[in-house]
């Protein structure tokens, strides 16, 4: 009965938060803009990535750890990059990718782009494509976001995080506690490889409210 | 000419994008369904002139869903309309028969190209069809 509570609790403040129409509206642009984020990565690489129906939560900072803990749940090590973006719409991008999975990407892509990287150790030349195979999807996909909303974002440098360590301990406490994020999650799948990942959105609470006032106005045009 | 509409897609707000863009130089009957097997049945009871589909939808994608409508119709008109825009996509979407591929979000003037080269589409199956009789 306490957790139905609890759970009635929640589901009253989400709706405060973001309405339903308005989750709808953000799946839909998260859809738009993660393919079109494929699509730019597909210009570059040849490579063939399956979507996924994008999901959107919100999440309480206290529950951030254990929201990407459910999400690496089918991977035993993560490699994580993350990339901050500021201004309206104000965040950061997580693409999470399966640690050790780098070397298959490597083969996908030598014929393209390992000329400049042909001297880097194995090790490196992994973590090198991965971050910037990351920082492709997580700027398109966030750009997209930006550009279907009417605003504009800067970008941090990405940083490369293993999953379940000290980094991502100090990533997690770096939001700022009892705040709400929205959380944008799209699964996807490098089909060469069978290789699965996801790329996370997260909003920070500050740009809340300016949000749901974009998604309004993203709406009103096809009234 | 076109008369009737059906729009596929799992996410209301795309379907209602959708609709939005499209010409109001006449009135439409528009039908929708939110993934490819609702899509599929729709389409046996209503007999669209042109059937708009997303790729990317739970129960079943666009993918599977249009040859299933090809079956039914062997000159079903199918626009695709995705934000999956990858190259591979685009290919293996027309070697399952789609007329043409829209990127999402769809603009008006890109919906009224395609219903144009529907239309061409159709007068092109009625003049064969008139010239078989």
């Amino acid at each position: 009965m306490e957790n139905l509570k609890i759970s009635e609790n929640k589901m009253n403040l989400n709706n405060e938060l973001l309405s339903e129409d308005q989750k709808d509206i953000l799946q839909e642009i998260m859809n738009i803009a993660f393919g079109n984020a494929t699509a730019d990565l597909a210009d570059v690489i040849d490579i063939y990535v399956e979507l996924s129906v994008p999901a959107i939560e919100l999440i309480n900072t206290g529950e951030l750890s254990g929201y990407i803990d459910r999400s690496l749940n089918s991977y035993t090590n993560a490699f994580i990059i993350s990339q901050k973006f500021l201004g309206d719409f104000n965040g950061h991008g997580l693409f999470v990718f399966p640690n050790g999975a780098g070397h298959d990407l490597v083969a996908i892509i030598e014929d393209t782009v390992t000329k400049d990287l042909n001297s880097s150790p194995a090790a490196s030349l992994e973590k090198e494509i991965i971050m910037e195979i990351g920082n492709i999807l997580i700027g398109a996909c966030v750009g997209k976001i930006s550009e279907l909303l009417n605003t504009a974002v800067i970008y941090s440098p990405p940083k490369a995080i293993i999953g379940k360590s000290t980094e991502f301990d100090s990533f997690i406490d770096s939001f700022v506690p009892l705040q709400t994020v929205i959380a944008m999650k799209t699964v996807f799948k490098f089909l060469q490889k069978d290789i699965n990942g996801f790329i996370v959105v997260l909003t920070d609470q500050e740009s809340i409210k300016w949000l749901k006032t974009a998604l309004d106005k993203f709406m009103e045009s096809y009234q | 000419m076109i008369q009737k509409i059906l729009i596929v897609d799992d996410s209301p707000v795309a379907r209602k994008m959708l609709k939005a863009s499209i010409p109001k130089d006449k009135e439409y009957e528009i039908y929708e369904a939110c993934n490819g097997k609702e899509g599929i049945e729709k389409f046996k009871e209503v007999s669209p002139d042109i059937t708009f589909m997303d790729l990317t939808m739970p129960v079943l994608d666009g993918y599977k869903a249009i040859p299933e409508l090809r079956k039914i119709n062997p000159h079903a008109i199918v626009i695709v309309c995705s934000a999956d825009v990858q190259p591979k996509s685009i290919a293996e979407v027309f070697s399952l028969g789609a007329l043409t591929v829209l990127k999402k979000p769809a603009k008006t003037e890109s919906v009224q190209n395609v219903m144009d080269q529907a239309n061409g589409k159709l007068k092109n199956l009625r003049e064969q069809n008139e010239s078989k009789q």
